[in-house]
């Protein structure tokens, strides 16, 4: 077993903002676990996980001159979801960042401005310990929210990645 | 990830030629305002550089800086840089083309011969010394032939050197760097940061300018060096988790898994 497992978050940031969504290929997930992941490459990918690794996301841009940050995971509970934006074809306006996932473990945002008062996601590391209550043979659904530079569209978000503890 | 710094300099090349200064003459523009770059657009740019540093106090982010110079009334930078020679010899190909077909019965009239000398155009030497631009046709934007002084496209300003503060200190290492991007004749200056001693740091874009000047005769681009100068405002952060705001803790999991 392996003690840490990578999550990679490729992204166009342009065409993910020109086409406000990151779908149409516009956003990739590849993990390094050993333990039979699904759907590597695509948005979504199920993470082969056992308790006690840690998980890290990491977001990579394809134009180096663009900001890309994670704004939030959020882990989607068991209470029904509507699907949103990110099946729909073509693509729904996007939500607005400040609504939080539905049914997401309550989750108040972590506080990422610098010492020159802006807020820089830069600052934010995204990784957890897998539990060991999580229950086997379920994908964990969560919502990956990205920041792509600012403004009232600068986020866009996906619910189709999954956690799997095998 | 943090992003890439991208910091146009562009060059009012007439008017910095006139004054001989650079004051007043340029306009910085960078991809960080919504960091906290202040005077985006104008002379008196400062570029932030937000650093992070890891709990441990190394550091956690590396910033890269480009430096991109652009002039005003010249050939936009996107145009393949062989335009210039290309259009040359189109036109020198045009020009003999013609010629022959003058040579015809009907004899040869002054003012074909006259429009054809026009077109030959001038050419604009090297400076003794040699060192500057290698020895071209006077060519305007369009790229046709010119004989005129007002008319003629000043070749693009080259950044020559990055000094200052910022280098002395040891907070920027800029060089030189080969690129396949033709944009910038395949070279471009770009820099690492040392964001572990926050502060503003200003530095000085040495720059080479052309002007054409008339010397015996002849045409000459002659090097012109002028500099400017601007500024990097450091600021370093650590790094916190994302899910607790402080170091590592158990992934945030619902008792119960959204279906689906």
């Amino acid at each position: 077993m392996k003690d840490r497992i990578s999550i990679v978050v490729m992204v166009d940031a342009v065409g993910a903002l020109s086409d406000r969504t990151l779908h149409n290929g516009n956003l990739s997930l590849v993990d390094d676990s050993s333990a039979g992941s699904k759907h590597q490459g695509t948005p979504d990918l199920v993470t082969a996980v056992v308790p006690g690794q840690v998980v890290q996301w990491t977001p990579i841009h394809v134009d180096v001159q663009t900001p890309v940050e994670i704004q939030a995971i959020e882990f989607l509970s068991g209470a029904p979801v509507p699907l949103p934006a990110d099946q729909a074809a073509p693509p729904a306006p996007v939500e607005p960042s400040a609504v939080p996932a539905p049914g997401a473990v309550p989750w108040t945002g972590v506080d990422a401005t610098d010492s020159n008062g802006h807020e820089n996601l830069d600052l934010l590391v995204w990784e957890g310990v897998v539990p060991y209550d999580m229950t086997p043979g379920v994908p964990y659904r969560y919502r990956l929210s990205l920041k792509l530079h600012e403004g009232p569209n600068s986020v866009l978000h996906i619910d189709s990645p999954a956690l799997l503890r095998v | 990830m943090a992003q890439q710094h991208g910091i146009i300099v562009l060059f009012d090349v007439e008017n910095a030629l006139r004054t001989r200064s650079l004051d007043g003459n340029t306009y910085w523009f960078d991809n960080m305002k919504f960091l906290g770059s202040a005077g985006v657009g104008t002379e008196n740019l400062v570029t932030i550089v937000p650093g992070t540093y890891f709990l441990d106090g190394s550091q956690a982010t590396e910033q890269v800086l480009n430096w991109l110079p652009a002039a005003l009334g010249s050939i936009p930078p996107t145009v393949p840089r062989n335009y210039l020679a290309e259009q040359e010899r189109a036109d020198d190909r045009r020009t003999l083309e013609e010629l022959a077909a003058l040579s015809g019965e009907s004899g040869v009239s002054t003012t074909d011969l006259k429009r054809l000398q026009r077109r030959i155009g001038k050419h604009a030497r090297k400076p003794g010394g040699g060192r500057g631009l290698t020895e071209a046709k006077l060519l305007d934007v369009t790229g046709k032939t010119t004989s005129s002084a007002g008319a003629y496209n000043y070749p693009a300003p080259v950044i020559t050197d990055i000094t200052g503060p910022a280098v002395t200190e040891k907070i920027i290492y800029p060089a030189q760097y080969g690129s396949p991007d033709m944009i910038y004749d395949g070279w471009y200056w770009a820099a690492t940061v040392d964001t572990s001693r926050p502060g503003v740091y200003p530095y000085t874009v040495h720059v080479q300018l052309h002007e054409l000047v008339e010397r015996n005769d002849e045409l000459i681009w002659e090097s012109v060096d002028l500099a400017c100068e601007s500024s990097l405002k450091i600021i370093s952060d650590p790094k916190r988790n994302g899910f607790t705001g402080a170091g590592l803790g158990v992934l945030p999991l619902p008792p119960v898994p959204a279906a689906g």
